[in-house]
């Protein structure tokens, strides 16, 4: 009987010993089928950082550049624009002036959420359910408020607003501001987007 | 833990779980002595799952379209993250498959496995091996290669043999006046879907039936005839945990050499992955050696046999249609197989010399007739393989005179003339070939084999199959007999393909290839390979399925390096190698559009390339003025003129087929006045001959990186992989004692 015990013991220990190593084996196996998911060289040089010479920007103008087949809205902000930012602070219609939300890069966390104050650069998809919104720099449209509208960004699918550094409007169905991509100044003129700062 | 329970049995109340775990598994009594043969069906079990599991994945990237087909297997194997691993996989399977399947099948026939009452799991068996070679068939299509493409027009066209419907029905096939993108889409729906599913379903057949029947085994008893007090039969043990425990041993020990072959030898030699098959699927040139994949070429060679044709009247049976006949008729009587064996005992253990000897031959022959599928025909292998068809045939249809158990019966008139109208065959053959270009040894196996059919009803007669044991038994034959049958089987299968084997050509044109070592950890070298690429033959020739940024990462080259140094015009660094001139273009100014370099190394050889390219001459006759040793009439142009300078033709030694110099009677050596030996010309190189040689190395030793950039990885990944196989089997091989040590 004690014979029996030991054997059983020692059953015991060489299954679960057998079964761990059968484990990793079948962990490792895991790996390349797992792993094959992962966006493939292909699709990461077509998401590749887009580099852009922002001197082709009229003052006031708004180009589109697409990155990772998103457009990203590039705004050459005006004095005026820039003033604007403070008069929308002042009326009190932003949901989130601050930017508190992790919406932009660090180094885009300030009341311009920019890097180089005079270009605003921002994922233009609406936070809300991914429209493109549209660019209406018309300060007082009747359309979108009157006298409180600063001009912005305006989202066609479900009128979300969004002031000149994308942020967003108290009242409306968009939660957040629109969202800074990561980019670095190569030079002055030459923004590289997709790459962060200082990386 | 109590729920737990209690869900279990609500379930096994609806679904009869607990049932079929006991019918397969925990109550299914499986003989005690299995051996070393009976890892082989779990192990198809194994590979089954791999291909499908692999071959969903697969899936997922590839592109079944005559446009983007090849393109999307190089994607596969360079773009997606283990992508290249996936593939090998897949690809290794589907020989380690066959591997198993045969071995199976050969265990099935030295056992009697196929006898009653086991005949449905034999024909279950056959028809999963039938529908096997569809599926490998419609697979090696898919990846678009040049193999893959005149394998299915030569496949298809098999077809075209049958009178009358023939043509009709290969067009039909097709879909198409040519093996197309069209046909290609439907054997992709066939090989993903349809035939997964056909398989899948007959796996389960075959199990099935032989669960209810029980298992064979070495000894051929049935262990159902032997049951103790409570039913259970005294020679058996229950299949788990006994033979879960035992089967791991064997499938540890299988994927070690699965994963040897994967990680080292992915190609293993061309008969895995043919070389050819890294050329995009080109519909007018043929490659110049065309051979199916190795588990084919046994069926390949009976159909190539067939030379003679058959008139009947006004009816003529070509030896196209013959061919094919034999073809399907070979693997066609291997479903009857247990009605032809007629003795009442079932293993090779106890069976008379006959049958022990004739196994082996038939084995040795179906090895001969693989082997001589994958060479070109000489007159000598057509005979062989006219042979060992011959025996192929001859061995089941008079089964029934050798297996029978009265003496009388073997002494039949049937028997008389079955033995006889092959002992005519073989005679005939040999006097056929008397004085033809065939060894002298053949032609005696020819008259050897006549006179065994001859006589054949009198020595079956006397033949005697011995006792078979009631209950199963501790050994099988002494060690000494097993090794002599497995010398009989190598001798019977070298010794006819040694007297057949001389090959005449070299492997690089008129010259044999000079001997060079590639090495892919030389970063250096491949960095000014790299170089040399881009200058010299990046102006024509593209590397379209490799990336730059690729390139520059696994050769140590800073991305900015490479977009100033190596990557012209507006292409950015994470796109293809691609270049800016047009086929069209190309072929009005080469006449033939530059290849696409990306996998010619691998297409080639290392060898090859590095051979070519030092063997440019000058020949005034050709549109470049330049002619090439290994590639004759080439339709490039010098481009390393430069720095090679411009050899001429000059007076050499003239090389027999192993590439040393030919002597004449007296032993001097012959000189080819002609282009013998390549001397300097008039134009002069920038670099010495020992410089350029170098530059050339450098070149090739990025050429075969290119052609597979994963290789270094894949190896180092691959000792990982089998060292953990190694602390596996440890575990593995000390559990199944655990569990067989009181099992005797």
């Amino acid at each position: 009987m004690s014979n029996d015990a030991v054997n059983k013991t020692r059953r015991r220990v060489l299954i679960g010993a057998t079964c761990a190593v059968g484990a990793v084996g079948v962990v490792g196996a895991a790996v390349p089928f797992v792993g094959s998911w992962n966006p493939s060289a292909k699709a990461k040089a077509a998401g590749a950082p887009v580099k852009y010479n922002l001197s082709k920007v009229e003052p006031g103008a708004m180009v589109t550049v697409e990155w990772r087949g998103k457009p990203v809205f590039v705004v050459r902000r005006t004095q005026a624009a820039l003033d604007s930012l403070k008069k929308v602070e002042e009326l009190g219609v932003l949901l989130d002036a601050n930017s508190d939300e992790p919406q932009q890069p660090e180094y885009a966390k300030n009341p311009e959420r920019a890097i180089n104050k005079e270009f605003a650069i921002l994922l233009g998809v609406c936070t809300h359910l991914g429209c493109a919104p549209m660019y209406r720099p018309d300060v007082h449209a009747a359309d979108l408020g009157g006298e409180k509208w600063q001009g912005g960004f305006f989202c066609p699918c479900h009128g979300s607003k969004y002031d000149l550094a994308g942020r967003v409007y108290i009242g409306v169905p968009a939660p957040l501001n629109l969202e800074v991509p990561p980019h670095r100044y190569e030079s002055d003129a030459v923004v590289v987007i997709g790459e962060d700062q200082g990386a | 833990m109590n729920w737990l329970v209690g869900l279990w049995q609500w379930v096994d109340k609806r679904l009869p779980v607990q049932r079929a775990w006991d019918t397969h598994m925990g109550k299914y009594y499986a003989p005690k002595n299995f051996n070393f043969w009976y890892f082989f069906g779990v192990l198809s079990l194994l590979v089954l799952v791999n291909q499908l599991v692999t071959g969903i994945w697969l899936t997922m990237s590839y592109n079944p379209s005559a446009e983007g087909a090849f393109a999307s297997v190089e994607y596969i194997m360079r773009d997606v993250d283990f992508g290249w691993l996936l593939r090998y996989m897949h690809s290794t399977g589907a020989s380690a498959f066959f591997i198993v399947v045969y071995l199976h099948m050969f265990r099935g026939m030295m056992y009697g496995s196929y006898k009653a009452p086991r005949e449905l799991v034999w024909i279950f068996g056959m028809t999963i091996y039938l529908v096997l070679m569809a599926e490998a068939f419609m697979g090696y299509v898919l990846p678009w290669g040049q193999m893959s493409y005149w394998g299915a027009q030569v496949i298809v066209s098999l077809f075209g043999a049958i009178p009358g419907i023939g043509e009709d029905l290969v067009q039909w096939i097709r879909g198409d006046y040519l093996i197309s993108g069209i046909t290609l889409n439907r054997f992709f729906a066939l090989h993903v879907v349809a035939l997964p599913i056909v398989l899948l379903a007959l796996v389960v057949m075959h199990i099935l039936a032989l669960h209810e029947v029980g298992s064979n085994n070495p000894d051929g008893v049935e262990i159902k005839k032997n049951k103790d007090e409570n039913g259970i039969p005294r020679d058996g043990v229950p299949f788990h945990p006994f033979y879960t425990v035992h089967d791991l041993v064997g499938v540890t020990v299988f994927l070690f050499a699965f994963c040897f072959i994967m990680f080292f030898m992915p190609e293993m030699g061309g008969f895995f992955l043919e070389y050819a098959n890294f050329e995009e699927a080109n519909n007018l040139k043929t490659p110049t050696h065309i051979a199916p994949v190795w588990y084919f070429t046994p069926f390949y060679a009976v159909l190539r046999a067939v030379t003679m044709q058959i008139e009947l009247g006004p009816m003529v049976l070509t030896a196209k249609f013959l061919g094919f006949i034999a073809m399907a008729a070979a693997i066609a009587i291997l479903f009857v197989l247990p009605w032809l064996d007629r003795s009442k005992v079932k293993s090779m253990r106890y069976r008379g010399h006959i049958p022990r000897i004739a196994l082996i031959a038939f084995a040795s022959m179906f090895v001969i007739l693989g082997y001589l599928g994958v060479k070109a025909p000489t007159e000598g292998r057509t005979l062989l393989s006219q042979i060992a068809t011959a025996f192929y045939f001859a061995y089941f249809v008079t089964m029934p005179v050798w297996t029978t158990t009265s003496p009388e019966k073997a002494k039949s008139k049937v028997s008389w003339v079955l033995s006889g109208a092959f002992a005519v065959i073989f005679a005939w053959m040999g006097f056929d070939y008397i004085g033809g270009d065939v060894p002298g040894l053949l032609l005696g196996l020819c008259f050897l084999l006549a006179i065994i059919f001859a006589v054949l009803p009198i020595l079956a007669a006397r033949d005697k199959d011995l006792p078979e044991p009631t209950r199963t038994q501790a050994k099988g034959l002494p060690g000494i007999l097993v090794a002599a049958g497995f010398a009989l089987f190598v001798i019977l299968a070298v010794v006819p393909i040694k007297a057949v084997a001389s090959e005449g050509s070299f492997n690089c044109g008129a010259i044999p290839c000079d001997h060079i070592e590639t090495d892919m950890n030389d970063k250096e070298s491949l960095q000014r390979g790299a170089k040399y690429f881009v200058n010299y033959c990046m102006g024509c020739h593209s590397a379209k399925y490799s990336r730059y940024e690729r390139v520059a990462d696994d050769l140590g080259i800073p991305h900015d390096v490479m977009e100033q140094n190596l990557i012209f015009g507006d292409q950015r660094i994470g796109q293809l190698m691609e270049i800016a001139m047009k086929p069209q273009q190309a072929k009005v100014w080469f006449g033939v559009v530059p290849p696409d370099l990306t996998l010619v190394a691998r297409a080639r050889s290392p060898e090859w390339l590095y051979t070519y390219l030092r063997n440019f001459y000058k020949d005034e006759t050709r549109p470049w003025g330049v002619n090439n040793r290994v590639f004759p009439n080439v339709g490039m142009p010098h481009v390393l003129i430069g720095p090679q300078g411009l050899l001429e033709c000059g007076a050499g030694p003239k090389l027999n087929h192993h590439g040393g110099a030919l002597r004449n009677d007296v032993g001097q050596v012959e000189i080819d006045e002609h282009c013998g030996a390549l001397k300097e010309g008039k134009v002069k190189g920038s670099l010495s001959q020992a410089e350029f040689d170098e530059a050339v190395y450098d070149l090739v030793n990025f050429l075969e990186y290119v052609a597979e950039p994963i290789a270094v990885k894949r190896q180092s990944i691959g000792y990982y992989v089998l060292g953990f196989l190694v602390i596996l089997f440890i575990f593995v091989y000390f559990l199944n004692r655990e569990f067989w040590r009181d099992i005797h």
